[in-house]
Parts: structure tokens; C-alpha cells; sequence
């Protein structure tokens, strides 16, 4: 049952040799920037949001210490996901090793949370210190009813990418299929790469309601454990994040015959278009005549509350840096405020994502190589943009240009998916863009004297 | 054995109020293994922020690269500042040759793209269980020629599983020190007062640190000084190396008249060398948070240095008494839970009793015995501390058991309190690091008397702003 990811294969290099393609797990150059986080905190990411489990970190105080609670994934019933839960391995774990101390800590996690399962996640000091986390979990096992999955992806195996596979593995081969739903739905699907980031998901789902289709197991946003495990009873796999999770759609789609496709649920015409591509997947007439009229339905009533911001909005430039399904959805969402990406980059992105986005984008845009601070800033000097829209780390950068900034990351309080999403994400742009502090920051201060001839 | 044994409890709420429980409290406290919502950083963290108070100085995390996204992250957040860090970026296969090559090429490229005038060299977790020997390496690379032979550095194993972010930060400034100050000469000195705030993430404290000091007349250095990397004032450019401590006042620390520590155990190794083997003047007062605290601090100063306290802070210690005073029935009788670092929880506690306030829970991750002991002994000296249990070494998760078991009317403590906080249907007034949930609470100070004023301000009206919120109609009025 236990698998050793570590030797499984997971690392590719990035087949693209164009300027500004992302450097797919390869290794961060040193001395470069500490923008790339690592292999543990991609594996969080993708397992975090499971509601009803406990996330236990097998590592020093850093490790979780600095990461609990640190993304915005929301759940509508069970905070237990939330708990920053660690064994908090000091310097005499370090010598003798922490394997029974990490025994008890599951055991005592399992008894006094109530957890659905118990996700173990190794660092690297757990690694180094050779403690084996796979018989750890094994041995707890047996005092502890409830699934103990251990995580093996230690920070130094490489980049966030290797860390959602790895995670994707965990999903595959020890959680889905181990139980069977009640009832199948004849138009039941996954999104598998789904994190529900300030409630996208809850964007979303209103639209599944109204044309008909069951959503069986979102992996992982707002996931119950329970839902992941029948999640091979689908009958479509929507892949919405698909940097991080193809190996997983690939893995069902072999195993259980579930076919997948890609989508984004950002912006009207690709909410619009993933909608089609479910319904079409299906082929059922009534599904698809449901779907063309919900879709005919909102986007003119989104259109219409979007219209005058657009207005406003029409003409501005912007700089997308962004990672995953943002990395080419982002430019069609933010064309349909009228808004032009002239410079565009990725770091976390699949090869795939980084094509599309190009593709996209004006011939004539800027393509991000350097993606170091020194980077931006010489970049944000040459292009004086109207809007950057990247994450969390550059949001500083940018304010302290002077450059209106929005957050598309996992650092946003408000969620931008689905047809709510657009109007929300329109009235953020708008609100950033048209924000009276950049003007106050523009004026000199004391007033500089003209003198009238 | 299942985990049924222990909890028969199935339904949502019977789990909540098993939760609640004094029994659930007592296995709570028995808990060995497992930490839960812990309020503790890590030592590179620290090593960071104290980096950072060094003009021109780049910090630079040996190890993991995931490591310095995190602190880069979780000081941004705070400060909602750029925090300028570079990682070398160790990898598997450092794991199994050491970090060497990757020290040497992040060196090399850390110099040529960002220009700093010299660099901090902190570990994570990963160089030192692999035993990397920093000092052999950092030669290594001015052999190799990846910087300039004479290019300054400082370094210093901050291993996360040793201590806290305020080790950290104390192992950073001693190395500072010893690597960077020049020895000391004989008896001459360079007429200069040396403060250390310790970990302090409130410019506006070390900006009521250099007015109080000011104002007495007495030429200071802060060190580190990292008043403007965590608020750097809004010019349309962008600077990497703000003001801060200047490498040549750095390179003069060890000829300075005197040293003043207004932290006690978060640079209680730096003390230690500078005041008994650099044998310099050193006086160490507690967070000067509260007006007697504030008392002491600038006796101290003006014992140190014969200065005597000028009319204008006598004036402004007056308007903190007067705040103190009007806003007295606020908080006299109130009872409090807090968290947090030692020095933080010391100055407070200090604070809260001098205004009546109960101190009920205290706890402290990142405490020590003695640290408990010193807390004790402010807690004994007042009426108002009889209450009051030291925990050290509990998470938020005991301090969770604790609201609920002994009821208090207020948290004091970082933004991760919110959850215990909303549990327990009280305020969190928020203080300390990282306060990622409310803006601008780290830009006015909480030491001096202008901090006194500040605390009296937001413990008082959040309880007015709580009596608007929740007092039934018929006690709704205009006064409070």
C-alpha cells in the first residue's frame, strides 16, 4: 500500500527552449531570488483544503510553524483543515530521531480531533534524519482507525511542481477508489486542481446547479475525505488547474476509463467554454440545450453589470505575472475588461500554459525572461504599466513604484471565478486601477514652483 | 485501542463541548508529542529581520529554498513591504556532496545581480544536518574568486530546531559582531550609546527609541536599525537598501560609550559578549512597555550616561499618566489572556498590572524557566498579579483549553489568536508579530510613553467598541 515516491519518476525538463518558458522542476539558480517555494509546500497546497482531515508536519517548527493556515483555500463546514499541527522536532529529535514521537503525535491527533484521515507530511529535517516516515505511519496505523496517509515530499526534492505531483500520487494510489458513493449520477464529474481560493469554487458551482451536473468530488477545495474516495466513480475529470494535477486525470483516466479536459472557470468566455466542454464531454441533448441557455442567460447579464467598468478600463495596460490555468486564462479575462497584457510571464506553469498564454497574447508583448526583483523593477521602468497582476511577493514591488497592483494569488480575499467571480474580479480591477493614492503618490510634494513669464 | 476510547462524542456539538472541557483540558496539558497551532517562528527568521538593520547588507538563507519563501512571505505580509532575501537553493543532491557549490554560485550571483556593500549568511534546517562548515566554504568562495577577497560577510547556523525566530535573531547580531565590529580600543570610545531592540517588528518603536534617546542629548546607534526596511517611506523608487545601521558604525560598536539592551531574552547572547567579554558599559532593562517600564528605561539612560530627564519628556510622561487616568474604569478589573514572545509578555504584563488589568493565562512557545521566573517576579509584585499562570512551552491549542476552562474579557496577542479568540466569543487586541489581519499596527510605537497611550487607546475602546456592539437596546447610550 505504501509506495516510495521518492523514487518515482516526476522530473521532467521543460521540452520548450523559448524565452521565459517556465524552468519545470528544474533547480532555482542560486543567489537569484527566493521567489520558488518548495517541493512540502506544494504538497500542502493540494492536500490542504481536505476539510475533516488533520494535516499533521513531521519537521521542525518552520516548516508549519510559518505555513499553517497561510492560503486562503475556504471550507464551508469542517476548520479542522486549518489546524497547524506538527511535532515540532528540536535538536534531541534531530539526534536520536523522531519516528515515536511522530507515532504518538498521530495517535493522539487521531483520538482528540476526529479527523476523516491523518495526512503525514515529511520535511526535510525528517528526511535527512532518516526517519521513515512510511513505517511510522504503518505503526500508527494500527492503533488508529481512520486512514494514515503519509506525504513524502521533503522541500529539497525541488520546486512547488514536484511537490503537487507527489501529492497527486498520494491521491491516486491510496485515496480514490477506496470507497463507493451511495448513488452515481448520471452526469457526475471531478475538478481535480481546484483549491477554492477565497471561495472560487462557490462561483462556480451555482452554474453546475443550473444545468444539471453533479459535482462528485472536488480535489481538493472544500473537499470532504470521503468525496475523494468515491471520486473514481465520475464520469468526467475537469482538470481546472493544470499545472499541477495532470499526472493524477491521466492515472483515472487509465485505471477507471474517466476521460478528461482542460478548463478555467476565470472570465466570461472561459467559464463559458468549460461549461460547453462539460456538456459536450456528455453529449446529452438536454444537458447541452440546458447549458447554451444558462450560458446565453448570464453572460448577458454579466455583460451588463461589467459594461461601464469596462468602459473605464478600456485601453489600460497591463503585466500578468501568474502561475497554473492563470498563466493564459488571465489574458482573455482581462481583455474582456478591455485591458491589454503587455508583458506576460509564468514561473509555476506547465509548458502547455506557458504556449497558450503566448498564443494569446499580442505578438508584440513582452515575454518575462528574468524573473528576479532586479527583473521587475527594470521591467516596470521600461513599460510604466497601468496594472500588475501577479502574487503575493511581488505586491510590494509594485506599490512601491507607484504601480496599481492586484493579487491573483492565494494572498486575495475575494474570489474571482465563475460568472460571480467576473463581476467581483471587474469591480477589484476597477477599484485598484482607478484607486485615488496613485495619484496622491504621483504629485510632488512640496509643490514644485512654476514660474509664469 | 481506537480513538473512540477516549471520546464517545459523534455529533458535531457534543465534539465542541468535549472540546470545551475541563476534562478535555487536562489530556489537553498532557499532550507530549504533537504541537497545535504553534506561536513560535524559526531562528532564520529572526537572523532575517536582524539582517536587515544593516545598510546595505543583503541577508542570504543557506539552505532550502521553500525556507526563505516562507519568511519572505510571512515579513511581507506583516510589514506589507518588499523584503529584499536571496537563497542559495539546496537540493537533493546537496543533500547527499553538502552545500558548498551552491554557497559559492549563490555568492557569486547574489553579488553581481544585487550589489549589496556585504551579506548575512544564515542556515536552515538542511545545511546543518549535513554539518555544512559555513566559515571553510565562505573562504572557499573568496578563494574561487566568486566575490572579492575582502567582501564583508557575516555568518551564523540558525538551525530551526534549535530555539526560536528570537534566537535566531540574537546568533545573526553576535555574529554581526564578531565577524564585523573592529576590537575594541583600550579605553577610548567613540562617545556613542548602542541600543538593541532585540526582535522588534514595530518601526515605531525604534522610532520612540531614537526620540526618547534624542531627546536626553545622547549620540545613539540602534542596532540593528531596520526602522525603514520595515516601513520604508513612499518615494515612486523602489530602494533595496534603505537607511539602517551603517557598516561603519557596525565596524565601531565595540569602541562605543555604552550599550543599552531593551530586550532581555531575545539577545541574552549578545549581552553576554558584549558586556562580559568585550567588557563594554551594558545596561539590559525590560521592554520598556507601560509607563514605569518606561521609567526605568530612561533612568537607566540617564545613569548610563549622567543626562538628566528633560522637561519635555517629563511633559510627555504626564500625558500618558493623564490617558492612563481618564481611561482607568476601562480596564481596571478586566481579565486578560496573552501571548507571545518573553520580552513582549514581560513589558506587558508590567503594563496591564500598573492599570489594574488581571492577567489570567500567559503563555509563552518560546519561553524559558528563566523567563517564567523573571515574569513571576512582576506578576508577585502586585495585587493585580495574583491570578496569573505562566505557561511556557504551550501553543495556542493549550491556550484554547485555557479560555474555555477559566473565562478572561480579552486576548492580547499576534493575528493567529483570532481563532482561539472567535472560540471564546472575546477581543483579540492585536500585538506582536505577525499581525497579518489589520493594517498600519506595527507603524505606532508600544514602548514609551507615546506606546503607553497607544495600549491604553486600543485595549479601552475595543471594550467600548464591544459594549456598542453587543449591550441590549435599553443600555445603548451616547456616553461611555
Amino acid at each position: 500500500m505504501f509506495v516510495n515516491l521518492t523514487k518515482l519518476d516526476l522530473k521532467e525538463t521543460c521540452p520548450l527552449t523559448d524565452k521565459g518558458a517556465p524552468k519545470l522542476c528544474m533547480k532555482a539558480l542560486p543567489g537569484e531570488g527566493a521567489e520558488r517555494s518548495c517541493a512540502f509546500d506544494g504538497a500542502r497546497v493540494v492536500l490542504m483544503p481536505v476539510t475533516d482531515a488533520a494535516h499533521v508536519v513531521h519537521g521542525p517548527i518552520a516548516c508549519a510553524g510559518n505555513s499553517w493556515d497561510n492560503r486562503g483555500a475556504k471550507s464551508s463546514g469542517p476548520q479542522l483543515y486549518r489546524r497547524g499541527l506538527t511535532t515540532d522536532l528540536m535538536e534531541m529529535d534531530v539526534v536520536y530521531g523522531g519516528e515515536k514521537k511522530l507515532i504518538q503525535a498521530i495517535i493522539d491527533v487521531a483520538r482528540k480531533h476526529q479527523p476523516k484521515a491523518v495526512f503525514v507530511y515529511a520535511t526535510c529535517v525528517s528526511a535527512l534524519i532518516g526517519d521513515d516516515l512510511e513505517t511510522a505511519c504503518k505503526e500508527a496505523q494500527k492503533d488508529v482507525s481512520v486512514p494514515v496517509i503519509p506525504v513524502n515530499a521533503p522541500g529539497f526534492m525541488g520546486d512547488k511542481n514536484i511537490g503537487n505531483r507527489v501529492a497527486g500520487e498520494v491521491l491516486f494510489r491510496q485515496i480514490i477508489g477506496t470507497a463507493e458513493p451511495e448513488t452515481v449520477h448520471p452526469f457526475a464529474i471531478n475538478f481535480i486542481g481546484e483549491y477554492n481560493i477565497a471561495g472560487d469554487l462557490w462561483g462556480i458551482q451555482p452554474s453546475l446547479e443550473a444545468i444539471g451536473i453533479k459535482l462528485q468530488a472536488c480535489i481538493s477545495g472544500d473537499a470532504r475525505f470521503d468525496d475523494i474516495r468515491t471520486a473514481h466513480r465520475a464520469k468526467l475529470n475537469v482538470l481546472v488547474c493544470s499545472k499541477s494535477l495532470t499526472n493524477l486525470v491521466k492515472q483515472m483516466e487509465q485505471k477507471y476509463g474517466i476521460p478528461y479536459i482542460e478548463g478555467s472557470f476565470y472570465g466570461i468566455h472561459d467559464t463559458s467554454a468549460t461549461l460547453r466542454a462539460i456538456a459536450k464531454a456528455f453529449g446529452d441533448a438536454g444537458l447541452i440545450e440546458r447549458t447554451e441557455a444558462h450560458i446565453l442567460q448570464k453572460e448577458a447579464e454579466t455583460r451588463a453589470v461589467i459594461e461601464p467598468l469596462k468602459a473605464q478600463l478600456s485601453g489600460k495596460r497591463a503585466v500578468l505575472f501568474t502561475g497554473g490555468v492563470k498563466t493564459w486564462s488571465m489574458v482573455t479575462t482581462l481583455r474582456e475588461l478591455g485591458i491589454d497584457v503587455l508583458a506576460g510571464g509564468t514561473q509555476n506553469s506547465t509548458p502547455d500554459d506557458f504556449l497558450r498564454m503566448k498564443a494569446l497574447m499580442d505578438p508584440t508583448a513582452h515575454i518575462i525572461e528574468d524573473t528576479s526583483a532586479a527583473g521587475f523593477l527594470t521591467l516596470i521602468k521600461e513599460k510604466s504599466p497601468d496594472l500588475i497582476v501577479a502574487g503575493g511577493k511581488t505586491k510590494y514591488l509594485a506599490h512601491k513604484t507607484r504601480t496599481p497592483f492586484l493579487d491573483i494569488n492565494h494572498g486575495r480575499s475575494l474570489p474571482y471565478a465563475g460568472y460571480a467571480g467576473m463581476i467581483t474580479f471587474a469591480n477589484a480591477v476597477a477599484r485598484t486601477v482607478f484607486s485615488p493614492v496613485w495619484e496622491k503618490m504621483r504629485v510632488a510634494f512640496p509643490p514644485e514652483v512654476t514660474v509664469n513669464e | 485501542m481506537s480513538e473512540n476510547t477516549t471520546c464517545a462524542c459523534t455529533s458535531t456539538k457534543a465534539a465542541v463541548e468535549y472540546l470545551n472541557s475541563v476534562e478535555y483540558k487536562e489530556k489537553n496539558f498532557a499532550r507530549k508529542a504533537l504541537s497545535i497551532n504553534p506561536a513560535k517562528a524559526c531562528q532564520p527568521l529572526g537572523a532575517l529581520l536582524c539582517a536587515l538593520g544593516i545598510e546595505g547588507c543583503l541577508p542570504f538563507v543557506h539552505g532550502s529554498q521553500g525556507c526563505a519563501a516562507y519568511f519572505r512571505n510571512t515579513l511581507n505580509r506583516h510589514f506589507r513591504e518588499p523584503i529584499p532575501t536571496v537563497s542559495d537553493s539546496m537540493t537533493e543532491d546537496s543533500a547527499v556532496f553538502g552545500g558548498q557549490n551552491n554557497l559559492i554560485e549563490g555568492l557569486k550571483n547574489a553579488y553581481q545581480v544585487y550589489k549589496p556593500s556585504m551579506m548575512a549568511v544564515f542556515t536552515t534546517c538542511m545545511a546543518e544536518v549535513i554539518g555544512d562548515d559555513l566559515n571553510a566554504f565562505i573562504n572557499n568562495a573568496r578563494a574561487a574568486e566568486s566575490i572579492p577577497k575582502d567582501f564583508p560577510i557575516a555568518f551564523a547556523q540558525t538551525p530551526s530546531f534549535v530555539g526560536s525566530h528570537i534566537t535566531g535573531f540574537d546568533n545573526m547580531l553576535k555574529a554581526l559582531l564578531q565577524s564585523l565590529a573592529d576590537t575594541r580600543h583600550g579605553k577610548w570610545t567613540n562617545g556613542r550609546l548602542y541600543l538593541v531592540p532585540g526582535f522588534d517588528t514595530y518601526p515605531g518603536n525604534l522610532r520612540e527609541y531614537k526620540k526618547l534617546v534624542h531627546a536626553m542629548g545622547i549620540p545613539l546607534t540602534v542596532l540593528p536599525d531596520a526602522e525603514e526596511a520595515m516601513d520604508a517611506p513612499h518615494t515612486g523608487e523602489y530602494n533595496m537598501y534603505p537607511k539602517g545601521t551603517t557598516m561603519a558604525e557596525l565596524a565601531d560598536a565595540l569602541n562605543a560609550s555604552g550599550f543599552i539592551f531593551t530586550q532581555k531574552f531575545s539577545t541574552s547572547g549578545t549581552y553576554k559578549f558584549v558586556k562580559n567579554v568585550q567588557k563594554i558599559n551594558t545596561e539590559m532593562v525590560t521592554m520598556p512597555i507601560g509607563i514605569k517600564n518606561t521609567d526605568n528605561f530612561l533612568m537607566a539612560l540617564s545613569e548610563m550616561t549622567g543626562k538628566p530627564i528633560p522637561a519635555e519628556l517629563e511633559k510627555e510622561r504626564g500625558r500618558a499618566v493623564d490617558s492612563a487616568t481618564d481611561a482607568h474604569q476601562y480596564i481596571h478589573g478586566k481579565r486578560f489572556a496573552m501571548f507571545g514572545d518573553p520580552d513582549l509578555l514581560l513589558g506587558l504584563t508590567g503594563f496591564l498590572l500598573e492599570m489594574g488589568g488581571i492577567p489570567v493565562h500567559i503563555v509563552c512557545t518560546n519561553g524559558t524557566e528563566a523567563f517564567r521566573k523573571e515574569l513571576q517576579k512582576v506578576l508577585d509584585g502586585s495585587p493585580f498579579g495574583k491570578e496569573a499562570t505562566v505557561h511556557t512551552g504551550r501553543d495556542l491549542w493549550h491556550l484554547r483549553s485555557l479560555l474555555m476552562t477559566e473565562p478572561v474579557d480579552m486576548l492580547l496577542g499576534d493575528s493567529h489568536g483570532k481563532f482561539d479568540a472567535k472560540d471564546a466569543n472575546i477581543p483579540l487586541v492585536r500585538i506582536g508579530f505577525p499581525i497579518v489581519d489589520r493594517v498600519n499596527m506595527h507603524r505606532s510605537p508600544i514602548v514609551g510613553y507615546e506606546g503607553a497611550i497607544n495600549l491604553v487607546t486600543m485595549i479601552a475602546n475595543t471594550f467600548m467598541e464591544q459594549t456598542d456592539r453587543t449591550c441590549p437596546d435599553r443600555f445603548f447610550e451616547l456616553l461611555r
